[in-house]
């Protein structure tokens, strides 16, 4: 088998393995009670906590994200080697043992002082934004310091001498060049927000109509054995993830053409 | 203007060393020097990119030292020009203004001159990534220019361009300097560009400064023999002075014997510097001398090398010789290899270095380079 062969081969395995899966789905497809399911109150609520939490979640990975991603990208500073490689700490470690460690955070003194203080985050929702929140972050600067590699100093440097200020070279050369992969980050870290499950359930409980996001609300189901809501709950959560996807290709593709 | 004076400044594991450098009001000089030189460091250092070890940059008589890119009032054109791609070409030339918050009945009147002067008139709604070699490079220098800079960095923005668009844009940054009396500090490897835009040229070698001073002293009389490879002297040969009289030295070169003029400080083992062009040829030996040519060599043609303008010819004087001549001189002396034919070298045309450093004082290249150089004829 030539190169040409076994490669497209293989992605077409990539395709049906992926497209298997959710074609299995159908062995439990039922019309009506996925209509009951999809236009019941408890599951409106799993999706605009879910859409509320993950936009919430993304937004702040890249209010954070953009200027860590920037210092990582054009400056030598102490530490930077160390929080370079701590990027991949939420990959490493599980989304459980992430959402165990902010739970033993919130048991230290200092934890416990803004939990009475400033946020309730455990058992709430602005828990589960900061599940969401530590879980993509990593994966988002990553992906903008990817970005603002693309974009050559010297642009900033020629930006410099015609007088602008490092801010003003930033905010109109560097971040517009930039913005491609910005977008990027905040869609994939949208969507990987949407799709969190182990650390939100460590942190925020299980509590329908309160912390009950779209992948609680599928686990919740599939642990009663309502095998039909599950599949209803899990085909939308599908189309809410992948329309965010093909937005996002579509944006991008405009932005190269612009 | 621009006064640099023992710049040292560490870039990785090069380090550019007590570099000295003075530009007036109007003058555009040249830093010359091979890839890794320094020049690039040299004017990110003064653009304020890379900081300074030791020394100072002063501008105006004001020391840099501190000064935020954005305040030191400097042009700067890269070797890839830099321009922004997602701007149209008519904002990237309007940066300046922008950022500075210069209100549009300032800077248009200046801008528009700008633009009148460099054609790029046509090409403003256009984005920097539609245009072509020669345009973008009229953009770069409008761009740098539009801010009314004290001062025009030019890091080898003609590099990337062929001969005959290089040589229009040299003449419209001829045309630009005398218009808008600008000052220019230009870093090339492209002698001829030097040679073109510049009134004084720095060679840098290693990071330091290996001579200075006016172009052509600094073309006909390298100060070592370093400088003398990177100007490109065609005939470098080692000689030793036979006899020094009434201002003039006798040179042996492989037997055989040379006038030049006498330069203080020389020692007796010495490099000889002949210029190509410096070499008339002559078919028929034992003509009379003319003018002031005081050497006539009897030389056999090797090979004929046939250039564009001029044709090289390699000659064994004894030594081996190269001479430039136009391709008419050729023709009218009917050369080929092996033909027999008269060199004549001027004595003043023959330059003469020391050949072991160790006969200089035992000073930093920059200093003992001077020396030699401002003792010359």
């Amino acid at each position: 088998m030539t190169l040409r062969g076994v490669s497209i081969a293989s992605a077409l395995g990539v395709l049906l393995l992926y497209g298997g899966l959710i074609l299995s789905l159908c062995w439990f497809f039922r019309g009506d009670a996925l209509r009951e399911s999809l236009l019941s109150e408890r599951t409106l609520f799993s999706v605009r906590l879910s859409l509320l939490t993950a936009t919430l979640a993304a937004g702040l990975a890249l209010a954070l994200g953009i200027p860590a991603a920037y210092a990582l990208s054009r400056f030598r500073f102490r530490g930077r080697e160390l929080t370079d490689t701590l990027l991949e700490f939420p990959i490493i470690v599980s989304p459980a043992a992430l959402g165990a460690m902010l739970l033993i955070f919130f048991n230290n003194p200092l934890g416990e002082w803004i939990q009475q203080n400033a946020v309730q985050f455990v058992f709430g929702v602005a828990g589960i934004v900061l599940a969401q929140f530590v879980t993509v972050l990593g994966v988002a600067v990553r992906l903008l310091k990817a970005s603002f590699d693309e974009v050559p100093v010297e642009l900033e440097t020629v930006a410099r001498t015609l007088g602008a200020t490092p801010r003003h070279a930033f905010a109109t050369i560097t971040l517009p060049l930039a913005r491609r992969g910005l977008i990027a980050a905040f869609i994939l870290a949208w969507a990987k927000a949407l799709g969190e499950f182990g650390a939100t359930i460590t942190v925020a409980g299980t509590m329908a109509m309160r912390t009950e996001t779209l992948p609680i609300a599928i686990f919740l189901r599939l642990a009663s054995a309502d095998i039909e809501s599950t599949v209803a709950m899990i085909l939308l959560l599908i189309v809410i993830g992948l329309s965010a996807l093909y937005v996002t290709r579509r944006l991008l593709g405009r932005a190269v053409h612009a | 203007m621009l006064e640099v004076e023992s710049l040292t400044v560490p870039a990785g594991r090069f380090r550019l060393e007590e570099v000295n450098l003075r530009l007036t009001q109007g003058e555009c000089h040249a830093v010359l020097g091979p890839s890794g030189s320094g020049k690039s460091t040299l004017l990110r250092a003064i653009l304020g990119v890379l900081p300074c070890a030791a020394g100072r940059i002063c501008l105006n008589g004001a020391d840099l030292a501190g000064v935020p890119i954005e305040r030191r009032g400097l042009g700067y054109v890269p070797q890839h020009l830099g321009l922004f791609p997602h701007l149209t070409v008519g904002q990237n030339v309007a940066y300046s203004a922008r950022a500075r918050g210069v209100p549009s009945a300032v800077f248009q009147p200046h801008l528009d001159r700008l633009i009148a002067a460099t054609g790029i008139g046509a090409l403003l709604d256009r984005r920097p990534g539609t245009l072509s070699g020669g345009e973008r490079q009229r953009v770069g220098l409008v761009r740098a220019l539009a801010g009314q800079p004290r001062l025009v960095l030019l890091d080898e923005p003609f590099t990337a361009l062929n001969d005959s668009l290089r040589r229009e844009l040299w003449w419209l940054v001829r045309e630009l300097r005398s218009q808008w009396g600008l000052t220019i500090l230009l870093v090339t490897h492209d002698l001829a560009e030097a040679y073109f835009l510049a009134d004084r040229v720095t060679v840098l070698l290693d990071g330091r400064v290996a001579q200075q001073g006016d172009k052509a002293e600094v073309y006909s009389r390298p100060a070592v023999a370093e400088v003398a490879r990177f100007l490109g002297v065609e005939t470098l040969q080692p000689g030793r002075i036979i006899e020094t009289r009434d201002g003039m030295v006798l040179v042996e070169v492989n037997g055989t014997q040379l006038r030049a003029l006498d330069v203080p400080g020389l020692s007796n083992e010495v490099l000889v510097n002949i210029r190509a062009e410096d070499v008339l040829l002559e078919r028929e030996p034992g003509s009379p001398a003319v003018g002031s040519a005081r050497n006539r060599l009897r030389a056999r043609v090797l090979s004929i090398q046939f250039g564009s303008p001029m044709v090289c010819v390699k000659l064994d004087a004894g030594f081996p010789l190269l001479a430039l001549i136009t391709r008419s001189a050729c023709e009218e002396l009917n050369l080929q290899p092996e033909s027999v034919v008269t060199a004549i070298i001027k004595a003043p045309s023959i330059h003469l270095l020391n050949r072991k450093p160790s006969s200089a004082p035992a000073t930093p290249l920059s200093r003992s380079a001077n020396a030699v150089t401002t003792r010359g004829v």
